[in-house]
């Protein structure tokens, strides 16, 4: 990997709470069971009308997944970081495609924090926050606690000023 | 205006022609399949059933203006409307961005309009009044201005609705140069137009084509294809292509005006449609001049703004002047608060790397189609030309694809045929954001976007293939530009 001063200075980012790291390796697994599953019906039938060995499909989709599931997340979480100043929000995240995203709190138009099925388990919400710029319409920031997204939501909203110009 | 208690109004009456005419064809289009269908069953049905269709239009108009009632309150502006579902919408004189004002031919023949209000909220038709008179329309429109600026009241009172004739005019049109204009206007859009007709035909089934084209007809037609021919079809469609462009310029762009009003620019336009618009100076977020291929060269070129919660029509992007000399616009950049762009010389392009990743598909294609010409069929030859071409226009592109900053903006150059240079102050920055690829991080480079309100989806405000380090800086170079930009124009006069 080449050297990028994009991860130079990560002690300068706040990580994303670990849990988000289960969080990550459930929304790989529940897709990859349902692929396996398919894919032993598949096995029951059709596949059968082929030379494949019993069991070969199911088990090279499990056995993916299961790879995916244990590999995958902890790189996806260490690519996540933000940084929040008096004046704005960093946010670093992606790994084949690496964004940094400087939000100006004074164009935050409106914040929601967030909190999925996957997410709820284990505290964890997403704060997302809405400017009225086109690409950038909402940056949403994974992997908090339930109640530091809520912290930093009303910290952002004390400071959003209502101008629009 | 309203002293005391407002009262609720209706539309113009002539509303009820204007639905009428609007709903009837709707409805036919949707019977005339009804109609193809039963064609067996003679004449005499299919005109009951246009007779019941123009009552009902007629019924479905009377509905809608006796249910449609507008209140102009002090401070906003309350809208009514719907039968069974009650529809009832308050739109505060202070979220109001944008009063667009619009004339049809119908409307201008009773002296009404269409009046739109815009909020820059996502809803499409968030305030439509269609139509009331004329002379309404001016003074609703005066009076919410006054209704967003309080203090501008008196100043505002002197001005009536024909004040517009005394504002001084930043841009106009005579007849001769938009005739010329209509010539860059070149537009195949009639074929689009007639294929969707035979489409139609083919569709409610009153053309059968599989008795119109037969095989001994497709020979016949085979035996008659010259050059000629060709060529005089080629010119036909050409010449067509050129009449249609004048003609929509014109329609669009007759008697072209725009002036300075109080609150910005207004601009008014149109031949059949006569439109005026506000495009209020402090929701222009970036400044766009853009030019074809020829009318470059020939010295003409496009200024128009980038709004903020503007005419969704033209996708947030209003034309300020659709055809002027450089000096014509530099003093309508300047009206409108914007710096005027930098020598072509301040300019920078991305670094040479940058080259490789614009090539790279192209000329990977090329090298495999002509493998393939060589070892399979030399047809794959013309394939690896076009590649070729397309990777020297992607080369053009790199070239052209330049930036500049200065004390106030950030200035973008792009585009290979239509050239567009946009301008942007830093104090319109939303928000900032480097991103790279798989392939930029290999060769140490980064897109630089700088998002602004009401940006196009497809054409952001990036600068691409920056070097890495650059970008971070560039970065945090305009993030500060923003932030003390914005502190100077809190410190200013501020509205609202």
């Amino acid at each position: 990997m080449q050297p990028d001063e994009y991860q130079d200075e990560p002690s300068a980012m706040t990580p994303l709470n670990p849990s988000q790291i289960k969080v990550l390796r459930i929304r790989i697994a529940l897709p990859a069971m349902v692929a396996t599953l398919a894919a032993f019906l598949l096995d029951l039938g059709p596949l059968r009308e082929t030379i494949l060995p019993q069991l070969a499909v199911p088990g090279a989709v499990l056995l993916l997944g299961l790879l995916a599931a244990l590999a995958y997340p902890p790189r996806r979480y260490r690519s996540w970081g933000y940084k929040e100043s008096e004046e704005e929000i960093e946010i670093r995240r992606g790994r084949w495609f690496r964004t940094r995203t400087i939000v100006p709190f004074g164009r935050v138009q409106h914040i929601d924090v967030a909190q999925g099925p996957i997410q709820r388990p284990f505290g964890l919400a997403t704060l997302i926050l809405h400017t009225a710029g086109t690409h950038g319409a909402s940056v949403p920031l994974p992997g908090l606690l339930h109640g530091e997204a809520e912290a930093m939501r009303d910290r952002i909203r004390a400071k959003i000023r209502q101008d629009l110009v | 205006m309203s002293d005391g208690a407002p009262e609720p109004r209706r539309l113009h009456p002539a509303t009820l022609i204007a639905r009428w005419l609007k709903v009837v064809p709707q409805m036919l289009a949707g019977g005339i399949g009804i109609a193809a269908a039963a064609r067996d069953q003679g004449a005499g049905r299919f005109l009951l059933f246009a007779l019941v269709m123009l009552v009902l239009g007629g019924v479905f108009a009377l509905v809608y203006w006796w249910r449609f009632r507008y209140t102009v309150g002090a401070s906003e502006i309350v809208i009514e409307k719907g039968l069974l579902q009650r529809q009832r919408r308050v739109i505060p004189f202070d979220r109001v961005q944008d009063i667009a004002i619009e004339q049809r031919l119908l409307a201008r023949l009773f002296g009404t309009a269409k009046v739109r209000i815009e909020t820059g909220g996502a809803a499409k038709d968030e305030g439509n009044l269609d139509m009331i008179a004329l002379a309404d329309a001016h003074a609703l429109r005066d009076h919410v201005r006054r209704g967003t600026r309080p203090a501008q009241a008196a100043a505002d009172e002197a001005e009536a609705p024909e004040a517009a004739a005394e504002e001084p005019v930043l841009f106009e049109m005579d007849l001769p140069r938009l005739l010329f204009s209509g010539l860059f206007g070149f537009s195949l859009i009639f074929l689009a137009v007639i294929s969707g007709l035979v489409q139609q035909l083919d569709q409610f089934g009153f053309v059968e084509w599989d008795d119109l084209f037969t095989e001994e007809r497709a020979d016949a037609a085979a035996n008659m294809v010259s050059f000629r021919l060709v060529f005089g079809l080629a010119a036909l469609v050409i010449m067509l292509g050129v009449i249609a462009g004048i003609v929509r310029t014109v329609t669009r762009d007759f008697g072209f005006k725009l002036t300075r009003s109080e609150a910005g620019f207004r601009r008014r336009r149109g031949l059949v449609t006569l439109s005026e618009v506000v495009i209020p100076l402090r929701r222009t977020q970036v400044a766009v001049v853009e030019s074809g291929l020829v009318s470059r060269m020939l010295g003409w070129h496009r200024l128009s703004f980038q709004t903020l919660g503007a005419d969704r029509k033209e996708g947030g992007v209003q034309v300020a002047a659709p055809f002027a000399r450089m000096e014509e616009l530099l003093p309508i950049l300047a009206e409108a608060g914007f710096p005027a762009p930098p020598p072509a010389c301040e300019f920078r392009s991305s670094p040479r790397r940058a080259l490789i990743r614009r090539l790279a598909p192209w000329l990977l294609l090329a090298g495999a189609l002509t493998a393939g010409a060589f070892l399979f069929d030399l047809r794959a030859g013309i394939g690896a030309l076009l590649a070729a071409l397309l990777a020297l226009g992607a080369a053009l592109r790199w070239r052209l694809h330049a930036h500049a900053e200065d004390g106030r903006a950030v200035y973008v150059t792009e585009g290979l045929l239509t050239r567009r240079l946009r301008i942007m102050p830093y104090e319109k920055t939303q928000l900032i954001s480097v991103s790279r690829g798989p392939l930029q991080r290999r060769l140490r480079l980064a897109t630089l976007l700088v998002d602004s309100a009401g940006a196009s989806a497809t054409r952001p405000f990036h600068m691409v293939d920056l070097d890495t380090r650059d970008a971070d800086a560039k970065a945090d170079r305009l993030y500060r530009a923003f932030l003390s930009a914005r502190a100077l124009s809190r410190s200013g006069p501020r509205h609202a």
